[in-house]
Parts: C-alpha cells; sequence; structure tokens
C-alpha cells in the first residue's frame, strides 16, 4: 500500500513538473518575438504592440452593449487577427463579438455567439460591399445573427445575440 | 494542424508513460508494450475525436488558454526570418524517407520475396539430435526445416504453415540446452503471431509515417516482444541462462562492444549506429535473462490513469 501511495504521489508530481514544463515552452516564444496571440487591455494597445494599424471598431452600440470591449484578443503571428468581445449588461455574457482577421488565413474565432442553426443566410449589400448575413438561433434557442465581408486585406466578422437588425447597424457604423 | 498537434500529442503521452513507467517500476514487458502501443495509436485519433468534442478548440481564444500552442513555435522566426516550422518540416520528410527505405520497402520485399523464391532446406529426420534435443519441450512444436549455411542463422515463419529455419551451422554450434532455448523463443514468436497485435499496430502506425517519434517507439515495442518471446521461452524449458548463451553465440560479442565504429560514409555511420542500438538491445535481453528478476507489471488502474492523464493533458496541447 506504501509503495503504491509513493507511486501515485511520485506519478502527480511528475504530472505537475509535465504541465510547467509546457507551460513554460508555451511561453518561450512570446518573449523572445511579438505577434503570438495574447489578450490586450485597449485597441490602442493593440495598435501600438502589434502594429496593426487599419483596426475596424464600431460608432454605434444599442444600449445594452459598450465600449471598450469586455475582451480583446490579437496576433500577427502566423497571421493578423484581432478578436473583440462585448458584454451583454441587460442579459450577461458575452453578446457581441467582432473579428478582423486577415482574408484567407485559417481562422476559428471560437466566439461565444455560436449559431447552432442557421435559418436563412444571404447575401446583404453592405455599403458597397457584399456580405454573407446569416440568421438563426444560439445554443439557448435565443435569435442570434453574424454577418461577414471582405474589408481591404481583412475579413470582418461581427456576430451577435439578437436579431439581425441591431447587428447591420452596428456592421454599417464600422464603414465610411 | 493534425500533423503538428499529432507529433505533440505523440511526444507528451510518451512522456507521460515512460514516466509511469520509472514511476512503478514496471519490468513486464507485456506491460511495457501494451503502455507502447497506447502512445502509437492515441494520436492517431486525439486530434479528430477533441475536434468532435470540441469544433472551437482551434480557436485564437481556446490557443490563448492552452497549455501549449504548437503555432507559436512552428511560427517562430528564428533570425527574424526563418520559422521554426521549416526545421520541423525537414524533420517529418526525413523521417517519412527513414520510414519508407528501412520499414516500409523492406517489409514488401521480404512479402514478394517470400512469394516468389524457393528457400532450399532439408526437413529434419526424427531421430536427429536436434528433434531429439527438443523432444522435451511441452505443446505442438512447428515444422523444423534447416537450411544448408554455415552462419547462425534461426528464424521462423508464421501463418497456417509455421515453421523455424535453423542453419546446419547453428545446428554444429548450439548445444542441446541452447538449441532448445533458441526453437522455444521461435515458438513463443508463432504464438504470438496467431494474435497479430503487432501487425495490427503496424498497420496504424503507417498512418503516422512522418512522425520520428513513432519510429522509436514502435522499435521499442518491437523490442518489448523479443522480450515477451524470451519469458514465453524461459516459461517452456524453465532455463533462463541457456537463453542468454544463445543469444551470446549467436550475436557474437554483442553488448559487450557498444563503442561506435568510425564511419567513413553517411550509410556506414547509420549502419554503425544500428549495430550499436542492436547491441544495446541484446545487452538487455542478456541481462534480464541472466539477473532474472521478478516481473513488474502495472495493472489497469494504472493503465486508465495513465490513459485519463494522457487525454485531459493533450486536449490542452493545440
Amino acid at each position: 500500500m506504501g509503495k503504491k501511495m509513493t507511486g501515485l504521489f511520485s506519478f502527480g508530481l511528475m504530472v505537475v513538473v509535465l504541465i510547467g514544463a509546457l507551460k513554460l515552452l508555451n511561453w518561450i516564444p512570446s518573449a523572445v518575438q511579438d505577434g503570438f496571440v495574447r489578450e490586450f487591455k485597449t485597441v490602442d494597445e493593440v495598435n501600438s504592440k502589434l502594429g496593426i494599424r487599419d483596426i475596424y471598431i464600431p460608432s454605434y452600440f444599442p444600449q445594452n452593449f459598450k465600449w471598450p470591449p469586455t475582451a480583446i484578443c490579437a496576433q500577427t503571428r502566423p497571421y493578423s487577427a484581432i478578436v473583440m468581445e462585448f458584454r451583454d449588461v441587460d442579459r450577461g455574457g458575452v453578446g457581441l463579438t467582432i473579428s478582423q482577421v486577415e482574408a484567407g488565413a485559417p481562422f476559428i474565432a471560437g466566439d461565444r455567439i455560436g449559431l447552432s442553426q442557421i435559418r436563412e443566410k444571404v447575401i446583404y449589400p453592405l455599403k458597397g460591399r457584399m456580405a454573407s448575413l446569416e440568421v438563426g438561433v444560439g445554443n439557448n434557442d435565443e435569435p442570434c445573427s453574424r454577418i461577414s465581408w471582405i474589408e481591404g486585406k481583412y475579413r470582418i466578422t461581427v456576430s451577435m445575440r439578437s436579431r439581425p437588425f441591431d447587428l447591420l447597424k452596428i456592421a454599417e457604423s464600422m464603414l465610411r | 494542424m493534425y500533423v503538428a498537434q499529432s507529433f505533440f500529442h505523440l511526444l507528451v503521452s510518451a512522456i507521460i508513460i515512460d514516466g509511469v513507467i520509472r514511476v512503478w517500476k514496471i519490468s513486464d514487458p507485456l506491460t511495457t508494450q501494451r503502455f507502447r502501443f497506447m502512445v502509437i495509436l492515441f494520436p492517431i485519433f486525439s486530434f479528430p475525436l477533441y475536434q468532435l468534442v470540441n469544433p472551437q478548440r482551434g480557436s485564437i481564444f481556446f490557443r490563448q488558454e492552452a497549455l501549449f500552442d504548437s503555432n507559436r513555435w512552428l511560427h517562430l522566426a528564428l533570425w527574424g526570418k526563418v520559422p521554426v516550422g521549416i526545421f520541423f518540416l525537414f524533420i517529418l520528410f526525413f523521417t517519412s524517407m527513414i520510414f519508407l527505405a528501412q520499414e516500409l520497402v523492406p517489409v514488401l520485399h521480404h512479402a514478394l520475396e517470400s512469394r516468389r523464391g524457393r528457400i532450399d532446406y532439408v526437413r529434419l529426420r526424427d531421430n536427429s539430435a536436434v528433434v531429439r534435443a527438443l523432444a522435451c519441450l511441452p505443446g505442438e512444436k512447428p515444422e523444423m526445416l534447416v537450411l544448408d549455411d554455415d552462419e547462425n542463422i534461426i528464424f521462423s515463419t508464421t501463418g497456417r504453415k509455421a515453421a523455424v529455419y535453423l542453419s546446419s551451422g547453428l545446428v554444429r554450434t548450439l548445444s542441446a540446452e541452447q538449441m532448445q532455448a533458441a526453437v522455444a523463443h521461435e515458438m513463443a514468436h508463432i504464438e504470438r503471431s496467431r494474435r497479430p497485435i503487432l501487425f495490427v499496430v503496424f498497420l496504424f502506425r503507417i498512418i503516422m509515417f512522418f512522425n520520428p517519434l513513432v519510429l522509436l517507439e514502435f522499435r521499442r515495442a518491437t523490442q518489448d516482444e523479443e522480450k515477451i518471446c524470451d519469458d514465453m521461452a524461459v516459461s517452456l524449458t524453465g532455463r533462463p541462462h541457456a537463453l542468454a548463451e544463445t543469444l551470446r553465440k549467436l550475436y557474437g560479442a554483442a553488448g559487450e562492444d557498444d563503442r561506435i565504429t568510425e564511419a567513413a560514409r553517411i550509410s556506414d555511420l547509420r549502419d554503425s549506429l544500428e549495430k550499436y542500438s542492436h547491441s544495446i538491445h541484446i545487452r538487455s535481453r542478456i541481462e534480464r535473462l541472466e539477473e532474472s528478476p521478478a516481473n513488474e507489471g502495472g495493472g489497469w488502474v494504472t493503465f486508465s490513469l495513465a490513459l485519463l492523464t494522457i487525454i485531459v493533458i493533450n486536449y490542452f496541447v493545440v
């Protein structure tokens, strides 16, 4: 029994050391080179640290959302990507995400507003751009919508936990 | 993504399994082989299974929180220009070539040759010294065939017409006890081939032809197979020292001279490394037979704990 406990303890210690080593190895590239994915506090920090000049942000927000974003993740390696999340003050949780990714990049937003069922998908003219508009429901059967279009060298995607009316106003406010 | 993640999943799995074997001092080759199969097979399925469970696993948020994100290393630019990923690709390419040259082509060649070629052999007479020496071995004995060759050769063929081939040189070299040990070892291989788990694992291993760690782990599993057959042979003969002596005779000074000889060319270096690795393996088999330690094996609890740890940790390695 003593031998088993010693073995268990040693095994546990080994797992802890392995996890520590993995975390250390994960940290090293970002310590020696900028550009790997990390969280930022403000969009200005993304601009200054990563040098991404053109960051598209909305000028219109529905009442239940506020600027600044509650979370910003960004990277320039292996490709440029910025994801901003906004908290829904009325319902709680993430209600709006905006992602801006180099067009053609194999990007998975993993946004917390997933459309579990798409009921309608149309091409929507958005101030001269051909945008893809998807309307459906999320995981809890609440209405969700998503719009995506190419802007310069980026693909911009706006997802919202609501019907598309506010979504379209937000998207239009991002464009001149 | 599959290639990079399967590589790192295998690396993490191999580290965990090596740790389990050391921590619990597992010496039973049957158990260590099962653990090695886990290391080889798990990464083949891990990425697709994880993606099925969580399709967002490759997302920017998940990667940001992950224990280890392979993208960071693969896209790290050395001297500001050369991505580390290029060296990774080179390693994968080099491993693929080794797999083709050292494993797949020889296996296919051997399979073709055995269908095409004839081996000139002689059946042993019932009253021959070899047959008399093997009489006390329990169980059904395979067909014993003698090749006219002065070298010490012994091998077996499996399948429906299983047989053990001995060279005439070997028959002259080995004593009755040593002959029993050698044949018992080949009988163990024939018995093991009836449940061809190693062959099935080899087929799956082909899927990971690019992964250098699979090369190493499969080799270790094959070495375990030899030790399993050693144990089975000893259970038939009851004489571990006879088998140890047989290995010494068959492989000459293997294990006593483990210097890597000077190599003039890369192919010589490869042969030299191969001989060195082989001699280390033979030496460990001889020591194991001579010391005859009790086989310590981990039970299913240890196996399950190791597997669970591998699954959980690798989920956070992207």
